[in-house]
């Protein structure tokens, strides 16, 4: 028996009062302040879902499983016999139904306005003024099981601006965000209107700039010149507590000497995204769309000092470098394009390359991405790769437990364990299967998604049924034209023909 | 040892296969080795026919057909293995080969025109068509006319050699359209200089007049021959039931004027029209109109947001049950696109999403267009005697987790899974 709430499928639920449970007598009595809790609480505190099947991507699945969620959290995950669930739980008993964690997106362009300016070098836009919670995309993820986006800037750029990570249920950016500053995006690839290499020239010129920017700033605290500390306070920003000291420089690979003279607010703040780069405090996002351009951007990784805040988001012919990849230790994010085809000029022949096979013979570390927000976004890529040999397993790990990982929230989403986020995505049947509806979603505890009232699905799904000429029961009623007035005359002849 | 026992009693056992074509021709039989090649597959799941599936089994190829499907207790060393077997698919609205320049401009009723004189065999994307597993293929002219002239059933693979690849005993097809397609290129001579385009047809309505005006000059030729034209004894052919009349129409009035069109001719004594229409996306708003007509279906790929063609027609996911439940004949197609996300397994796969029965997506791309292009006695099920044309799958047909790792036409294994 399913308790669920009667308004709109997308919306939070409204206060609800807590339901008893046949499993009361066996329920621990959580929580410490239950009598604080009038029945008509604010939702979203307790919640339970009993599916038939439930895949946690932490262990093997489990049957008749149940999941506690508590302050928008898991508490814990197990068989119906082992997990007690709250007497004062609104429990989703859905036994037909398959729970899954919710797909992962290690990294998109999707849901926001233009995905890149037209700097070459803008690393401190923020792409949180540029999502747009009630883009289509985010509820086509909703309907298609993606509960995690990481959303970044778009590849026509040099370094683009930092991203974020969203779940996709709001109306506003802050409801959205599931973790800010999620990295910032690089472009091994030429920018529109660049070549290689100038693109490579802009991308060591940007550290460069940025290592003679702060070499002044030491040289005219030396020389006592307090030109910085003008600039910032013409710019407005922020000199008070933290901004007004200074701090040692720490990057791998290179560091300018004496930066502990100059306080941190007078830093230009277009060149202080990329210090934070430097120092190792904010990961990258480097895109290269050829496996030529790995080189590159393997080696602006290196010659800065953030390799290991690196991940790669490749092009589909970028197989080719994966040896170059695997021996600098990479995760990668995987473009759309799963089968790698080259067309030969003289045979005409196909020669057909399965991508994610490649690196995961290799042993890199990879995550794919969606190919359409629809019916092709990462359910069937991971569909696809179980279809060209990769297990099971590997294949929704490279949906769910990989990006988080990537995104450093393998604690949080990817999977369903006690402490993860309260994210739980139901199935008619299995997730890589065509035939298959994400029936409802549970983020952070509370129902967003309900297929049932569901009306754009709906649409797509049975269309809009207009008054058609004739039902399949009735007797052809009289209309005006005179072609159907025709068929009644020539009458039964007509249907005896059939 | 096994397998040549086995071979012999299914010999012994098998029924006379159908006659063979008359003599070979001279070119013919230099070629010929890859054709008399014996196959042996072993499959988990056999899908034989209308939803029959045998498990465990082994299908014989020999000579071009299927020689026999058999328990596959002891299947030879050699055999291709696959977790399952299918007939291979057919498709009816495929474009293989008929560039922009093969459509011929100038008139707009020309029904005598084949376009198998504009295929050419040589492209290479033939042998991609049959290796995403469709191994019969309805070629049809565009619809830039009225009347398009005479589609071509052929294998998708085989001999360079038109002759053996077409067909034998499949109906002759008149495609034609209805809709603002085939007027799209034309105009009025109003406000521009006059060419070659400013001609009639320039609305739906004009397209559909051509229509008429097509069938009863026909008609009327055989008193009036000065009313004859080139092609109006395949109209003629078409109403006495000789030919198969494949109509373009996405939009709901576009389909229920073709099927008014064939009611018309019934009516004035013309004749009964064999009618198909093809990329029928709306024809789940009029499926008893489709039903009481006896007029088949053939579905363009489904679309992410449900709006398909030219007209904008509207899609749902469920067309396809809503069809087959009214009783409908449905097939599902390509629709001349050769992107993989428009292939039939894939097409099949949404249908079933849509609510399809496996066995029933399965017959929308075997049985049901093989039974529209009266070649259901050659193709379309995996049994002893009809044509070797087989698709081998590594999981579920039409699920995206498995995918075709083998194709088998005519006996030739086009892809070979090993």
């Amino acid at each position: 028996m399913k308790t669920l709430p009667r308004d709109n499928a997308m919306t939070r639920r409204t206060d609800r009062a807590p339901v008893p449970r046949a499993l009361a007598s066996r329920a621990l009595m959580v929580g410490l302040s239950l009598a604080a809790l009038a029945p008509s609480a604010s939702a979203g505190d307790k919640y339970a879902v009993k599916a038939g099947t439930v895949i946690t991507m932490n262990g093997d699945p489990i049957s008749n499983g149940v999941i506690v969620i508590e302050g928008g959290r898991i508490a814990a995950v197990g068989g119906a016999d082992d997990v007690k669930i709250p007497w004062d739980a609104v429990v989703l008993d859905v036994p037909e139904l398959t729970a899954f964690p919710g797909f992962v997106e290690a990294h998109t362009s999707n849901g926001m306005d233009r995905p890149n300016e037209n700097v070459d070098v803008a690393p401190f836009l923020d792409i949180r003024d540029s999502i747009d919670p009630v883009n289509f995309y985010f509820e086509d993820s909703l309907r298609w099981g993606i509960t995690t986006i990481n959303v970044q800037h778009g590849s026509d750029c040099v370094i683009g601006g930092v991203g974020m990570v969203v779940e996709p249920h709001g109306m506003t950016v802050e409801e959205l965000l599931v973790r800010p500053a999620s990295g910032t995006k690089m472009c091994a690839s030429p920018k529109d209107g660049k070549s290689r290499a100038t693109q490579a020239q802009a991308l060591r010129g940007a550290f460069r700039d940025l290592r003679r920017h702060l070499e002044e700033l030491v040289q005219e605290k030396r020389d006592g010149l307090d030109y910085a500390h003008r600039e910032a306070l013409y710019q407005g920003r922020d000199l008070t507590g933290e901004r007004a000291k200074g701090r040692a420089m720490t990057g791998a690979a290179w560091t300018v000497e004496g930066l502990e003279l100059v306080p941190r607010g007078e830093i230009d703040e277009k060149q202080e995204p990329l210090l934070d780069i430097v120092e190792g405090n904010m990961p990258v996002w480097f895109e290269c769309a050829q496996p030529m351009d790995v080189r590159v951007a393997l080696e602006i990784a290196r010659d800065n000092g953030f390799l290991e805040n690196t991940t790669l988001v490749l092009g589909p012919a970028c197989w080719k470098a994966a040896d170059e990849i695997a021996a600098a230790g990479v995760p990668v994010v995987l473009g759309e394009t799963l089968v790698h085809t080259e067309r030969d000029p003289v045979t005409e022949e196909d020669v057909e390359t399965f991508v994610p096979g490649v690196f995961e013979e290799k042993g890199i570390p990879f995550a794919l991405s969606s190919r359409s927000s629809t019916t092709e976004s990462l359910w069937f890529q991971a569909a696809l790769c179980v279809a060209h040999g990769m297990t099971r397993e590997e294949a929704l790990a490279a949906v769910t437990t990989a990006p988080a990982a990537m995104l450093g929230l393998e604690d949080r989403v990817g999977s369903l364990k006690p402490g993860a986020d309260g994210n739980v995505v139901l199935f008619s049947g299995d997730p890589l299967s065509v035939t298959s509806f994400v029936e409802y979603v549970v983020l952070g505890g509370e129902l967003v998604y309900d297929r049932s009232k569901d009306v754009r699905t709906r649409h797509l799904l049975e269309g809009v049924q207009p008054e058609s000429s004739e039902s399949l029961d009735a007797e052809p009623e009289v209309e005006e034209d005179p072609r159907r007035k025709a068929d009644e005359d020539a009458g039964d002849d007509g249907e005896d023909d059939d | 040892m096994w397998s040549t026992l086995a071979a012999l009693a299914l010999a012994a056992a098998t029924p006379a296969l159908p006659a063979e074509d008359p003599a070979p021709r001279a070119e013919d039989v230099a070629q010929e080795p890859a054709a008399a090649d014996s196959l042996t597959i072993h499959a988990e799941r056999v899908y034989t026919t209308g939803g029959e599936v045998m498990t465990d089994a082994v299908v014989e190829v020999s000579g071009g057909k299927i020689a026999g499907v058999r328990p596959g207790r002891s299947a030879p060393r050699d055999a291709v293995r696959a977790a399952a077997v299918t007939a291979g698919m057919i498709d009816l609205s495929a474009r293989l080969n008929t560039r922009f320049y093969s459509v011929e401009q100038a008139v707009e009723v020309q029904p005598h025109l084949d376009v198998a004189d504009s295929l050419d065999l040589y492209d290479p994307e033939w042998r991609r068509v049959a290796r995403t597993g469709v191994t019969t293929v309805l070629v049809n002219p565009f619809d830039r006319n009225v009347i398009g002239g005479h589609g071509a059933v052929l294998k998708t693979a085989g001999q360079d050699d038109l002759g053996a690849r077409l067909v034998e005993g499949a109906k002759t097809v008149i495609r034609g359209a209805i809709g603002t397609e085939p007027s799209a290129g034309n105009h009025p001579a109003f406000r521009r200089p006059t060419d070659f385009y400013s001609r009639r047809p320039t609305t739906r309505m004009g397209v559909e007049w051509e229509w008429r005006k097509a069938f009863f000059d026909a008609v009327a030729a055989q008193r009036l021959p000065e009313r004859e034209f080139p092609g109006a004894d395949e109209l003629r052919a078409a109403l006495a039931g000789e030919r198969l009349l494949m109509i373009q129409a996405w939009a709901t009035q576009d389909i229920r004027t073709a099927v008014y069109l064939k009611e018309e001719m019934v009516r004035e004594g013309f004749g009964e029209l064999d009618l198909v229409i093809d990329a029928a996306a709306e024809a789940w708003r009029e499926p008893a109109l489709l039903a009481r007509s006896s007029t088949a279906v053939v579905l363009p790929p489904f679309d992410d947001d449900g709006r398909v063609g030219p007209d904008d027609a509207f899609l749902p996911w469920n067309a396809a049950r809503v069809l087959v439940d009214a009783g409908v004949t449905v097939c599902l197609s390509s629709h001349g696109s050769t992107g993989a996300e428009s292939t039939l397994d894939r097409q099949a796969g949404l249908a079933m999403r849509g609510g399809l029965s496996f066995e029933q997506a399965l017959a929308a791309v075997t049985t049901d267009p093989a039974r529209i292009l009266g070649v259901e006695d050659r193709v379309g099920t995996v049994e002893a005697g009809k044509d070797a044309d087989l698709v081998l799958w590594n999981g579920r047909p039409f699920e995206p987790t498995s995918r075709v790792i083998g194709v088998v036409v005519g006996g030739e294994l086009v892809l070979d899974p090993r």
